[in-house]
């Protein structure tokens, strides 16, 4: 070697993303868990606001895909990004400020979700200013990426980065396209699109959240720690390349797919449909690429705990990238959606494919990051081994539930009545289910402690190497060569033209979906007889916002008939058009609400929501007894109001002036309707459970006096 | 023939022709590019993370066996 420049890696942003990491993964899975047993056991939802299911959800999804998996994900990409550019990262302080701000993020998540500050949107909850910060940390990681991708001394780029890359450019267009919103006020704000236009591009974004937060970057750690742990160059280079740019391409369209017999155009559905069989081509070739990539030392994985860990990892990938595909196809979506099918096909990617990778890492990596041996390879055999049990008692009941609440659904007697006509039977039905699935969940969480004790026992064991010396040729070495090459040769080594080359195969798709959508207004077919909601309903919805009541209900009947003989007229996409944000929700643990209006009166609502068992013996459902006690806060209604009419609801002019005195007379009518049924409290008319039954009442009963076709 | 075919498979627009058909196109010349690589140059890239460092202290196993 003519010459080498000597230089040091930064193992000290490695060590502190891995600590996250593996804290939050705790904390994740232990609130997951609590959701679980919530279920089974309703009471731990200790009657009190902050640890309700509905809240409690929001929580635990954004504890496991951004803390958990978000610290996952930099851990790695920290370590691998410096060794395979061979350079140190571009910049000390942009780390530490990416590290930092990332935390302080997660613990805003933490304090917000639990006290109900919620924007709805699933995977993509927090508020306005938590948005703002979550831009500004991930600018700073963009930079520091970027940055040290430029002063790099290797020539190539490996396809790892390239993945990494993907991700960067891609979680921007996401995170900016699904938070257009325009504040209320410090903790609340409306979204610019409203109901199926917000849907679209709310279901652009979840599904794309999968794709290129909790798949892309995890698929460039797998490129580079697979081949690590195996000792073996990846199986097909060739293959990885192709793998790439066919993913990235072909995920980005298949977010419709979330949104199957919806009010959703049926172009729109067709289109995600296509795409989302499409895209187990290239998960598929991924998949193959990382398990080929052990030929010839499979020997090894029957000895080696952390090739077991990404084995699993790989297949578990495998199986949900069959699964989705399959799930998006229209008739099979019609018996797994809004079924726990949907939960246990998301776990199996989480747990298996994210959580085991990112053991799989954290063993082979913390070892070396303190230049030791791991404390005991039993534990880390016994961690696998309980992890895996737990992953399956945790679907496996989950995919059995599914299919029996769908098809108890379905269910019609000869006569052509529904045969579980009350939908509690088949939540009952399934609860054993959820004690299963509770239990793989313990199993998954026990596993995991074992990890932690293995690590910090191997942490104790070594010393610490912070700064890890190595030498490489320096960069001019390669940078004054010029002549004919290959184009993809070409593109990457040039990380800029990359990432705009990446960001217009992203681009396409979603344009093409949404841009339609967003501009024309034919696809969404108005309703005469659809109007504003009056003050104390929005007051009401928001509260069933805050209340994370979407978790569990739905609000939209699909075009069938087991669903309109159970809820009445299906939804159409014109009565839609006021909700901002959409409340359709992606899970029925409780029954569909779209046509709830009227069909209770306000007197159940009122018993049912202080205990929800009085109305409805054997539900599941938790009680909310401070919306009888709290009183509803009125000082924002006006600013609500002025809001929703810079967004284009169409209130009159100056009716934000008048909003709560309007407020005021119809919480006073549904008063004196309690009052009639016997229900009588101290300011009836001024606690948050009016609002809430003014806004369940209204629900779904714009088309009944005149039913419109409307499409 | 075709159009019939898409047709029925559900009200499928020219948008989504049209994606179908970029994507083809996009996936066939990629393909076809990257089997034109250099056999030596995808060696090299393959094997980029087991020579990914010049470290000083030399790199083991780093487990027990």
């Amino acid at each position: 070697m003519a010459q080498v420049e000597r230089f040091s890696y930064d193992n000290a942003i490695v060590r502190k993303f891995a600590y996250a990491t593996i804290i939050f993964g705790v904390v994740g899975i232990l609130v997951g868990l609590i959701a679980a047993l919530q279920l089974v056991f309703p009471t731990l939802n200790l009657g009190i606001p902050y640890t309700t299911f509905g809240r409690i959800r929001p929580l635990h999804t954004n504890a496991a895909i951004f803390a958990f998996v978000g610290n996952g994900i930099f851990m790695g990409v920290y370590y691998s990004l410096q060794r395979l550019l061979k350079t140190r990262m571009f910049s000390k302080g942009l780390s530490e400020f990416h590290f930092w701000g990332w935390q302080a993020i997660i613990l805003a998540a933490a304090i917000t979700l639990p006290l109900g500050i919620t924007s709805a949107k699933e995977y993509a909850e927090l508020e306005w200013p938590i948005d703002l910060a979550i831009a500004a940390v991930w600018v700073a990681f963009g930079i520091n990426m970027f940055g040290t991708i430029l002063k790099r001394r290797e020539q190539h780029l490996y396809v790892a980065i390239w993945f990494y890359i993907a991700t960067w450019v891609t979680v921007t267009v996401l995170h900016i396209g699904n938070n257009l919103e325009l504040p209320v006020h410090l903790w609340k704000s409306y979204p610019v699109f409203a109901g199926v236009q917000d849907a679209l591009i709310q279901w652009w974004y979840g599904h794309n959240a999968v794709a290129f937060f909790l798949t892309t970057p995890y698929l460039g750690l797998m490129y580079y720690y697979l081949p690590k742990a195996a000792n073996r160059p990846v199986y097909s280079y060739k293959l990885s390349i192709i793998h790439f740019w066919a993913l990235i391409f072909i995920y980005i369209w298949a977010g419709p797919h979330h949104l199957l017999y919806t009010s959703l155009p049926d172009w729109a559905q067709s289109l995600g449909t296509v795409f989302s069989v499409m895209l187990i081509a290239p998960s598929w070739g991924g998949m193959l690429n990382g398990l080929l990539t052990l030929r010839g030392a499979w020997d090894r994985v029957r000895q080696d705990p952390i090739l077991k860990f990404m084995v699993v990892a790989v297949t578990a990938y495998g199986m949900s990238t069959f699964e989705g595909p399959m799930l998006s196809i229209k008739s099979v979506n019609a018996i797994s959606h809004y079924t726990d099918w949907t939960i246990g096909h998301v776990h199996i990617g989480t747990l298996g494919w994210n959580g085991f990778l990112t053991f799989g890492i954290l063993y082979w990596l913390i070892p070396r990051l303190f230049n030791t041996k791991l404390h005991s390879l039993k534990l880390a055999n016994a961690h696998f081994w309980i992890g895996t049990l737990g992953i399956l008692f945790y679907a496996i009941p989950l995919y059995w539930a599914g299919w029996t609440q769908s098809l108890m659904w379905k269910q019609f007697t000869p006569d052509g009545f529904l045969q579980y006509g009350n939908f509690l039977e088949t939540v009952t039905q399934i609860i054993p289910m959820y004690g299963l699935r509770a239990l793989g969940g313990t199993l998954y969480v026990a596993g995991y402690f074992v990890m932690v004790y293995n690590l910090i026992k191997t942490i104790q064991a070594g010393s610490f190497i912070g700064d890890e010396a190595a030498e490489a040729p320096p960069a001019s070495t390669w940078a004054a060569h010029h002549g004919k090459e290959h184009w993809h040769r070409w593109i990457e080594r040039r990380p800029v033209q990359m990432l705009i080359a990446a960001t217009i195969a992203i681009l396409i798709g979603g344009m093409v979906e949404i841009f339609p959508m967003a501009m024309i207004d034919d696809q969404v077919p108005r309703i005469e007889s659809v109007t504003p909601y009056t003050p104390l309903e929005l007051e009401g919805r928001d509260i069933y916002i805050r209340e994370g009541c979407l978790g569990c209900h739905s609000q939209m009947v699909r075009p069938f008939r087991s669903e309109t003989e159970r809820y009445g007229e299906y939804s159409k996409s014109g009565e839609f058009i006021y909700d901002r944000p959409f409340l359709w929700g992606s899970k029925r643990t409780g029954p569909d609400l779209h046509r709830v209006g009227g069909k209770y009166p306000h007197s159940w609502h009122y018993n049912h929501m202080y205990e929800p068992q009085s109305t409805s013996p054997g539900s599941i459902m938790p009680p909310y007894p401070w919306l009888l006690r709290d009183e509803l806060n009125t000082s924002n209604t006006a600013a609500k109001i002025r809001a929703l009419q810079t967004l284009g609801t169409p209130y009159p002019e100056g009716y934000d002036q008048i909003a709560v005195e309007d407020l005021q007379k119809q919480a006073k009518i549904v008063a004196d309707n309690l009052r009639k049924d016997g229900i009588d409290d101290d300011k009836l008319e001024e606690k948050e459970i009016i609002a809430v039954i003014a806004y369940l009442q209204r629900l779904g009963t714009d088309i009944k006096p005149k039913p419109q076709a409307g499409n | 023939m075709f159009k019939h075919i898409l047709e029925s498979a559900g009200n499928i627009n020219w948008m989504a022709i049209s994606a179908l058909i970029t994507f083809a196109v996009i996936f066939m010349v990629s393909v076809v590019l990257v089997f034109k690589h250099n056999p030596a140059y995808i060696d090299r890239m393959a094997s980029m993370p087991l020579d990914d460092s010049y470290p000083v202290n030399s790199e083991n196993d780093n487990h027990e066996k």
